[in-house]
């Protein structure tokens, strides 16, 4: 397999070479939730150009076009394998390549919210299958017998009672004269072949050799690198700069001001262009930048926690789920839980840096880089700069991580911007230290809980959220409580607690936040489900039976018995160190068990954790448990070893040496379990994250009757 | 020569043992050198004797351990097989083990971080061409030792490096150990200069290598 | 400046750098190869490594002058055919994820398995803390390094 980034239009002209392609793609039409199904004959009859999803040419290759980011999350493995499923072909026979970004022919293309798969399978089932009848139907034709009598297997259509079989590539220029069917059967789920399969990632061999090509690795005929010295805070500017050493530096070919946007805002800093990365970074070191950071608060964390704090004393908050009177019986009852649990800001410290690579000429823009929401880049840029939309190409490469921050559009405007300024292609290279302390950050939260119980049960649950929200740096409003204030907690609960109030505590600082892995679930998570193990105790309850008997839901119920089976729940004595927490987030249940043990150094070593996730209908259950893997070495990582801590209004650790990060050393055996159910897709890349947490905490306090209520906490301190 | 220096000085130790007050013993010394019977290039000295040379030996060792306890010179005398890292003395954070050698292990020894010059920037690895631990038969740990347990173990050559007097008195030079003086950004450099240091060193060897009591 | 002339895998680069240059960025910048990877700039992930004369060096901090007369091995050079017991085991089991961190990952296993072709668990740990992978692929890691050693016992049998 090759691993290609070809735009589309060169695809197109190396394909005519090969003659006749027959394509299939959808349509999206403007006011249409799902998408149309055309083939390229029909395309100018809806006015707009395909989007020529699948190909299949003359050799009867396959050629795919994922219209995701692959981040590390399998688009590029479970895209063809939902498409080699329904057009019976084998999965080594498709090549795979990055659609450009263009929301028009792929529509939705953000990969974030775990959407990837929910999003986009049951478009992708029909149009594979709609391919695979047209062939069918072609060689049917040919062969002058009726299509019922033919079915398709590993590229070739057959014909059963003759045992005559012609392949694809023979039968693509007559397919490509049909009318597309509008009703296709689907496969029965049983009668899958390839979806549901363990099978091997097409992207692997790509990473173990070198040639895996991401954004940093990207090269353009003529690209000159850049690195920016940035204001470390980011609403200051920049004040004036003495650029006599970095002009020294030999190979930096310029220095000057840039100004880029950071979603509703702008941050300053000076460009040093060079002809190599090295030359541009030692270019940045040798700048002397004074900034104007005046006109806004530099607050220390200390500081955010305590007002925080404060505002959970003083206020309501902004309604975002009431019912039931929680907080009268809260002031009338005679003894209540009151707690306050704190979450730390995180950085998202993808493997690869921020980096683009951005081209202006006079009449367009071409971007390369590392890119999860191409659509959204266009849009931002267009907008920014004056270029009309479509004269935005964004073309995608793989990406070393994202887990969110790579769907921000600040990086590929500043390349864009400095490639105005110089008239040629320009890399843009943010160094680890650059890409750690710019933000935006996952916003540290503050939670204030307060709970009645009364007879075992939850007689009052009130909870509120005090800190930063991200749709506030997007221009959002900001009378109207955050949308994602229950995010990670369980829906049924706000049916089954009848008292029940959840509210968000306005908050803001000048420090950028915005979306992290899993956004308000990973804090939340922990707030919430540690807060209902407080509960649980209160009520003298097991905490997993004190959680089921809210929970009535089959589903749940099921995911329920799984994980208490799994982990060996009911044999374990309380003190014996087990914790349980349940998250739901982007249509995917979580439940994780955590055990843990006292450590002979001194506190306390995670033994094991179970996580059972139930994501509905699904397509490689390997990715899945990689992707929950992950995400229990990603929650880890933020409940015990690192946070982002600011002094004077900037983000105190650069760099690894520092921001420590889970190492090998560090990780538990997880062992993981698929629900499986007729469900429709839910998320699978984030949803295993936020139960870790409060799963741990939760341990521990039954091992040591130690309430964690702030994270990060050390492991070896408890 | 500096042989015959020495013991003319150790003779001098016993001529003069008798006029030292008792009471001093408690407070200041143990009267022993710290050079064991077998190893020592001087004549036993006896327990409990006190003269003017073991006091001032004993008081310039006192600024010699102030060095080796610092984390310039520690970090590398662990008492586990990790180095230690930082002003803090914390352990190295990635973990990275002493092998048999002292140089790491696998993928992980000294000499693929550690150049022959520090890195720039803060947090980097400090550098020196010869960068190791003492090896596993032969640990020198220095942290958690007591004065009077180091003093001891920094002249048994069983437990030094089988450095003789003179190869200790040139262990003052040596690059690893002159590398404690540039350790690179941000890191606090031991509590004396190099030179004070070089002068309590020989100070202490020179006047019998006395270990103080604690 | 400096006329420098390089040895990676076996080819013979001439390049024209500043001695102070990192390894890294004359690898990638200068004789593009872009396998090795950029993560810290500190040595302290790990995606950088290469081998230099064998050892699983963190080119990142290491100046070009350095390897100068030395053989530098970058992931591109490991094998011909992405065939070494490291490589096989990290695809017949899936290891990557995002897949940046993993040239460095392998290139720090090989290393560890030429010097203890039957590591323990405790081997793996000491050879592999001093790569980062925020994917969180480490479980994967452990159980591919066990597979690579069967693999290169039974090719050493063979």
């Amino acid at each position: 397999m090759e691993n290609q980034t070809l735009s589309r239009r060169n695809f197109l002209k190396s394909s005519a070479v090969t003659g006749t392609v027959f394509s299939l793609g959808f349509y999206w039409p403007n006011d249409a939730k799902s998408a149309k199904i055309i083939q390229a004959t029909e395309a100018d009859n809806f006015g707009v150009e395909m989007n020529s999803w699948v190909h299949i040419d003359t050799s009867g290759k396959v050629t795919i076009f994922d219209h995701r980011a692959e981040m590390g999350q399998g688009s590029y493995q479970a895209v063809p394998q939902i498409v080699a499923e329904e057009l019976e072909v084998n999965l080594s026979e498709i090549n795979v390549v990055f659609a450009p970004g263009d929301s028009k022919k792929y529509g939705n293309q953000v990969t974030g919210g775990s959407s990837t798969v929910r999003g986009s399978y049951k478009n992708l089932l029909k149009l594979s299958a709609t391919a695979r009848e047209m062939l069918i139907q072609a060689a049917a034709t040919q062969w002058g017998v009726p299509k019922m009598e033919c079915y398709a297997e590993g590229g070739h259509v057959m014909h059963k009672p003759s045992g005559k079989r012609k392949h694809y590539g023979e039968l693509v220029e007559a397919a490509s004269k049909l009318v597309a069917p509008k009703d296709v059967v689907l496969k029965k789920r049983s009668d899958y072949k390839l979806i549901g399969k363990p099978l091997r990632r097409l992207d692997t061999p790509l990473k173990t050799n070198g040639t895996a090509v991401f954004g940093l690795d990207k090269h353009i005929p003529g690209m000159l690198y850049a690195a920016v010295e940035r204001n470390p805070r980011l609403r200051g500017k920049v004040k004036s700069f003495d650029d006599t050493g970095a002009r020294k530096i030999v190979g930096v070919k310029n220095v000057f001001k840039v100004k880029m946007g950071v979603f509703n805002t702008y941050r300053e800093g000076v460009a040093v262009v060079a002809d190599s990365t090295w030359a541009a970074i030692q270019g940045k070191k040798a700048l002397k930048v004074e900034w104007d950071d005046s006109g806004f608060e530099h607050l220390d964390t200390e500081e955010i926690y305590k007002r925080q704090a404060e505002a959970l004393q003083t206020q309501e908050g902004l309604l975002f789920k009431t019912q039931g009177e929680p907080s009268e019986i809260i002031a009338k009852a005679a003894k209540k839980i009151d707690v306050i649990y704190e979450t730390p800001y995180q950085y998202h410290a993808a493997m690869e840096p921020l980096n683009c690579i951005a081209h202006y000429q006079d009449d367009k823009l071409e971007i390369w880089g590392p890119i999860q929401a191409p659509e959204w880049v266009q849009d931002y840029i267009s907008k920014e700069m004056s270029i009309p939309r479509e004269k935005v190409i964004v073309n995608m490469t793989f990406l070393g991580g994202g887990f969110g921050r790579k769907a921000f559009m600040d990086y590929p405007h500043e390349a864009a911007v400095i490639s105005k300024e110089i008239k040629a292609p320009v890399q843009v290279v943010w160094t680890r230290e650059d890409d750690a302390t710019q933000g935006p950050f996952r916003p540290g939260i503050t939670y204030r809980c307060e709970g009645v119980i009364s007879n075992g049960e939850i007689d009052a649950f009130k909870v509120r959220m005090a800190g930063q929200n991200n749709d506030h740096w997007r221009g959002g409003k900001k009378d109207v409580a955050n949308r994602s204030t229950s995010e990670g907690f369980l829906k049924p609960y706000m049916d089954s607690i009848k008292n029940l109030a959840i509210m968000d505590v306005p908050f803001e600082t000048p420090i950028p936040t915005m979306w992290w892995r899993s956004v308000y679930a990973s804090t939340n998570g922990f707030a919430y489900e540690s807060f209902l193990d407080e509960l649980a105790l209160e009520a003298g309850k097991d905490p997993l039976d004190f959680r089921r008997a809210y929970l009535k839901e089959e589903r749940l119920q099921k995911l329920i018995d799984k994980i208490q089976e799994v982990s060996g729940w009911k044999d374990r004595k309380k003190g014996d160190g087990y914790g349980v927490a349940i998250t739901e987030c982007f249509a995917s249940t979580v439940a994780q068990v955590v055990k843990v043990s006292r450590a002979p150094a001194g506190g306390v070593k995670i033994d094991k954790v179970w996580a059972v996730m139930d994501c509905g209908w699904y397509v490689n259950p390997d990715t899945i448990k990689a992707q929950i893997e992950g995400s229990v070495v990603m929650a880890l990582g933020a409940a015990t070893i690192h946070q982002v801590k600011f002094k004077d209004g900037m983000a105190v650790d650069n760099n690894f040496s520092t921001y420590q990060m889970p190492r090998i050393t560090d990780i538990p055996p997880i062992e993981i379990y698929i629900m499986d159910n007729d469900a429709d897709a839910g998320g699978v890349g984030e949803p295993g994250l936020p139960p870790f947490a409060p799963a741990l905490t939760n341990a521990v306090f039954d091992l040591t009757g130690k309430r964690i209520r702030t994270l990060p906490f050390s492991l070896q301190a408890v | 020569m500096k042989r015959d220096r020495k013991t003319g000085k150790r003779k001098l130790f016993s001529v003069q043992a008798a006029t030292v007050l008792a009471m001093l013993l408690f407070i200041v010394a143990v009267g022993a050198s710290a050079f064991r019977k077998d190893d020592a290039p001087v004549k036993e000295i006896r327990l409990g004797v006190m003269n003017r040379d073991s006091i001032e030996s004993v008081k310039a060792f006192e600024t010699v351990y102030k060095v080796l306890m610092s984390p310039r010179c520690m970090n590398c005398h662990p008492a586990g097989d990790i180095p230690l890292q930082g002003d803090d003395s914390h352990l190295h954070t990635m973990g990275p083990k002493r092998g048999k050698d002292g140089k790491g292990v696998y993928a992980m020894k000294c000499l693929n971080c550690h150049q022959e010059t520090n890195t720039p920037g803060l947090h980097t690895p400090p550098g020196n061409s010869h960068w190791h631990l003492p090896p596993a038969a032969m640990k020198m740990v220095f942290q958690g030792k007591s004065a009077h347990e180091l003093a001891k173990q920094l002249v048994d050559k069983k437990k030094n490096g089988n450095k003789d007097i003179r190869k200790l008195i040139t262990h003052a030079d040596d690059g690893l150990v002159l590398g404690a003086w540039n350790p690179g950004e941000g890191r606090t450099l031991p509590p004396v200069s190099h030179a004070e240091f070089k002068k309590a060193w020989l100070t202490w060897i020179q006047k019998g290598a006395y270990a103080p009591k604690l | 400046m400096a006329k420098i002339i390089l040895n990676i895998n076996s080819k013979k680069y001439p390049l024209e750098a500043d001695p102070q240059m990192p390894l890294l960025w004359a690898i990638r910048d200068l004789a593009g190869l872009k396998g090795t990877k950029y993560g810290c700039g500190v040595a302290q992930c790990g995606a950088c490594v290469v081998h230099l004369d064998g050892e699983a060096v963190r080119s990142c901090v290491t100046k070009v002058s350095r390897a100068v007369g030395k053989k530098v091995v970058t992931i591109e050079g490991l094998s011909e055919t992405n065939s070494h017991p490291v490589q096989k085991a990290w695809q017949d089991i899936d290891v990557p994820q995002c897949g940046y961190c993993h040239s460095g990952q392998i290139m720090s296993a090989a290393v560890l398995l030429r010097e203890k072709p039957d590591p323990t668990d405790q081997d793996i740990d000491d050879a592999m803390a001093g790569n980062i992978c925020r994917c969180g692929t480490y479980l994967r890691i452990r159980k591919a390094i066990h597979m690579a050693a069967e693999v290169q016992k039974k090719a050493v049998k063979g």
